[in-house]
């Protein structure tokens, strides 16, 4: 445990009107790791990834309490720019959208938006960020064409492109692989422990041998809380929590 | 019995589309058969490209009418179009439940009003307005008139058109969008709506087509001069607005001479829904 | 099962359509009255009124404009046809005509013009966009804005035969009224016109003339009872009632009602002038 902090929350609540779907929640994230967050359908999972880029703001009635620290800052004190916090932020949906458009604006789309306009830069951009979600050579001789005309797998990996083109630091992943074929999530897996060099990554998995694999640190979420947060080794092979155990060895819901 | 019965039904629905499409080929031929003679009679270059509209003298030429159709409808569309997909896009992304739910009703209402009513609002709200603030006294039965009238009427179509076509885009490119750091706006003018694209393009023609159709409001406002408009507040008559005017006392030349102001407004007509087609089907992969 | 719908309403207009055109043959107790929209309003309230003293006599009155009245007339398809212009020679040839009425046409401009008296030259002028301001005949600075009627309108007909705007060339009629004229369609609709625009100038019946429109004197004439039963007013025109040949005792029967006393009260009631 020696790694340094990127995000950490304290006492995170969160509420959709009266219901509390995510209860005192304490989680250290810790650079350039993965982080898997685990348990039953309608846990706060995905809640609990939407709460680190602020897209619970969409929703009507939701509130928060509690702090979610991002590099030494509340994102959800006074202050905050959202667009630049969601910049550093990334996120991949559990299904694959690309934008009804071609494969290079899908991936100039977010640097677009964020300034850049010389087409020497995006085209190095498009590159640069087709390459690292390893999808470069699938489609560099039809960046024109529809992205919508790519297979799911190819779409998610565009989709984890566009993403990183505008360079963040954080990537949320919920449940990436589960619209996909085993070869497709075999790569996006792979792609995923590439990432972990430079990026920190949280992913929401229901695949428990996909935690085993690829993440360091797992987070067993029940009913809106944290059961346990552990190193991914102790969490699948010595869990303290019972609870824990009957989930990860398949006894539970 | 089973099978018997799903013959008879089948049988049915092949009657029903043969008598759909048996009317719209006898409506086809119909005014071909009365109003191209006319046209032929006249020259198709004289019909088409004659200023004078003389029915007693039986002379035809309905330049006029088109230029006046041509040009009411651009700019019903020019203000109409963008106003309806605006107000879809309040409707879908921007707008709390309440007030969107409001706006949707408002829609409905609108587009039930009968369009003598519009015409009637027109004659006795726009034209005196027209007339004292922008005419100086001389009129204000114009082409702004009839454009202010129309561009009303098709937002109904516009919005409901573009609201659904709207809708059927993925919510998800929402929320991809902004998780990239884009804000609302941009999310929906760079993703939203270009994704529903093929959509509102088709909701904009079927305005297009209501626009060059509608007779009863325009009469009432456009003035009806069968004179080349040289300002847009001059009077002018429509193609729809002539036929429907005319054709209670016309008899004889006059009236086939009207079919055929019938057979080039079906021609504009066509062109317009072979657009539509087109942008449909070419619009599920839009690069 | 949209177009399933469609076709099921065609269907239903398809057969409405066969029903109706089987009930407009005329069975031996029915007058049909066909023709000017400006007559037939009167002729539909004679009709009604004549249903009290000979009820076995039925009178379907159509209104589809003097032309084609006096079309129907011709061609026997109607007993009786019904005009609001004076016939041409060859029509003439061939029917008999009844005056039911006179209607005179009012020249009419909104009630704040100061324009009192046109002359006939000047309302020439006017309709022919010659003159096209207030201060060329008497009134105010301000544009004149011309309303006229639509093709094929009895009013119009009457209006441009009587003042010369209409004139022959090789044998054919042609408008001299200026191609940027408003045109709009009904006495009402000109009416509503011209109280909405103070510069406007227009023509209707003279039994449609009320406080929102104001009637000029032409050649120093205004339209009234006296002066167009004395053929004094310039704008005028009788209400035909047209048959081929000698009237069957039916339509006779109805002729004559309209041309009693209580007939003729009738036409009194509906601000035309009546003939006896
Ligand atoms: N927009 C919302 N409004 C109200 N309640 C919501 C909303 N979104 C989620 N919830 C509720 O919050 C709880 C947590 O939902 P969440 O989507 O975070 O679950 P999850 O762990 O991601 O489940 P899954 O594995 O099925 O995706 C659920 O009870 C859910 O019904
Ligand atoms: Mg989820």
């Amino acid at each position: 445990m020696d790694s340094i902090t990127k995000i950490k929350t304290e006492n995170l609540e969160l509420f959709y009107g009266e219901v509390q779907a995510l209860k005192n929640i304490n989680l250290d994230i810790k650079e350039k790791e993965v982080t898997a967050l685990i348990g039953p359908s309608g846990c706060g999972k995905s809640t609990f990834l939407k709460t680190i880029n602020r897209m619970n703001d969409l929703i009507v009635g939701c509130k928060i309490n509690g702090k979610v620290i991002f590099d030494d800052i509340d994102i959800y004190g006074q202050d905050i720019d959202i667009i630049t916090l969601r910049k550093k932020i990334g996120m991949v949906f559990q299904k694959p959208n690309p934008f009804k458009m071609s494969i290079y604006d899908n991936i100039a789309y977010g640097p677009r938006i964020h300034g850049v306009k010389k087409k020497s830069s995006l085209d190095e951009i498009v590159e640069k960020s087709l390459r690292k979600a390893f999808i470069w050579d699938e489609v560099k001789d039809r960046l024109k064409t529809n992205a919508l005309s790519l297979s799911g797998g190819q779409q998610q990996r565009l989709c984890i492109a566009r993403a990183l083109a505008v360079d963040p630091e954080v990537v949320l992943m919920d449940e990436p692989t589960s619209a996909l074929d085993p070869i497709s999530t075999l790569k996006i897996e792979d792609l995923i422990s590439e990432l972990k060099k430079n990026y920190t990554i949280i992913i929401v998995t229901h695949n428990m041998q996909q935690g085993a694999r690829i993440s360091d640190r797992t987070a067993f979420f029940l009913s809106g809380e944290v059961i346990e947060y552990d190193l991914t080794d102790t969490i699948f092979t010595n869990p303290k929590n019972p609870k824990t155990e009957e989930y990860i060895t398949g006894r539970f819901g | 019995m089973k099978k018997k019965l799903d013959k008879l039904a089948e049988l049915l629905f092949i009657t029903s589309a043969i008598i759909c499409v048996l009317a719209l080929l006898l409506i086809m031929i119909f005014i071909f058969y009365k109003g191209a003679p006319s046209i032929l009679e006249t020259g198709v270059f004289k019909f088409l490209f004659g200023v004078e509209w003389q029915p007693r003298a039986e002379v035809f030429g309905i330049l006029p009418m088109i230029t006046a159709s041509v040009l009411v409808t651009i700019g019903a569309i020019l203000i109409g179009a963008p106003v309806g997909v605006l107000t879809a896009t309040f409707i879908v992304y921007l707008a709390p439940k309440r007030i969107g739910n409001i706006l949707k009703t408002a829609t409905d209402v609108l587009a039930s009003i009968p369009s003598v009513i519009y015409g009637f609002f027109g004659l006795m709200i726009i034209i005196p307005f027209i007339d004292r603030f922008l005419a100086g006294g001389a009129g204000g039965n114009s082409i702004l008139a009839a454009i202010i009238i129309l561009s009303i009427m098709i937002l109904p179509t516009v919005i409901s058109i573009s609201e659904s076509s709207m809708r059927e885009v993925d919510i998800s490119y929402r929320d991809a969008s902004l998780a990239l750091g884009a804000t609302k706006i941009s999310t929906i003018f760079k993703v939203m709506i270009p994704s529903a694209f093929s959509g509102i393009m088709a909701a904009v023609i079927l305005g297009v087509g209501r626009a060059l159709g509608e007779a009863m409001a325009v009469i009432l406002v456009s003035g009806n001069a069968p004179f080349m408009p040289d300002s847009i507040l001059a009077p002018v008559r429509t193609m729809s607005a002539n036929i429907a005017l005319e054709m209670g006392y016309a008899s004889g030349a006059h009236q086939e001479a009207l079919f055929g102001t019938g057979v080039v407004l079906f021609v504009f007509i066509f062109i317009i829904n072979f657009i539509f087609y087109i942008v449909k089907h070419k619009g599920g992969v839009k690069n | 099962m949209k177009k399933k719908f469609s076709a099921i309403c065609i269907l239903i207009s398809v057969s409405l359509l066969l029903v109706g055109c089987g009930s407009a043959n005329t069975s031996d107790k029915t007058v049909s009255v066909v023709g000017s929209s400006s007559v037939a309003p009167l002729a539909e309230y004679e009709s009604e009124n004549f249903l009290r003293v000979d009820k076995a006599i039925e009178v379907d009155v159509q209104s589809v404009g003097s032309s084609s009245g006096i079309k129907a007339a011709i061609d026997g398809t109607a007993n009786i046809g019904m005009s609001s212009r004076n016939l041409s020679e060859e029509e003439a040839k061939e029917l008999k005509e009844v005056v039911i009425a006179l209607d005179g046409i009012a020249v009419v401009v909104n009630p704040n013009n100061k324009v009192k008296n046109l002359t006939k030259d000047e309302l020439l002028a006017i309709y022919q966009g010659k003159i096209r301001n207030w201060k060329d005949v008497g009134g105010d600075d301000a544009p004149i804005v011309v309303i006229s009627r639509e093709e094929g309108s009895g009013t119009r007909g009457a209006f441009e035969e009587i003042t010369g705007l209409e004139i022959e060339k090789n044998d054919k009629k042609y408008t001299t009224v200026f191609s940027r004229a408003i045109i709009t369609d009904g006495n009402g609709s000109v009416k509503q016109n011209i109280a909405l625009k103070k510069n406007g100038i227009g023509y209707i019946s003279v039994g449609s003339v009320d406080d929102s429109v104001k009637s000029v004197a032409v050649d120093g004439v205004l339209p009234t009872e006296e002066t167009i039963k004395a053929g004094e007013y310039l704008i005028s025109r009788p209400f035909l009632l047209l048959t081929k040949g000698d009237p069957t005792p039916e339509a006779q029967a109805f002729i004559d009602f309209i041309l009693s006393d209580e007939g003729q009260k009738l036409v009194k009631e509906h601000n035309y002038i009546t003939v006896n």
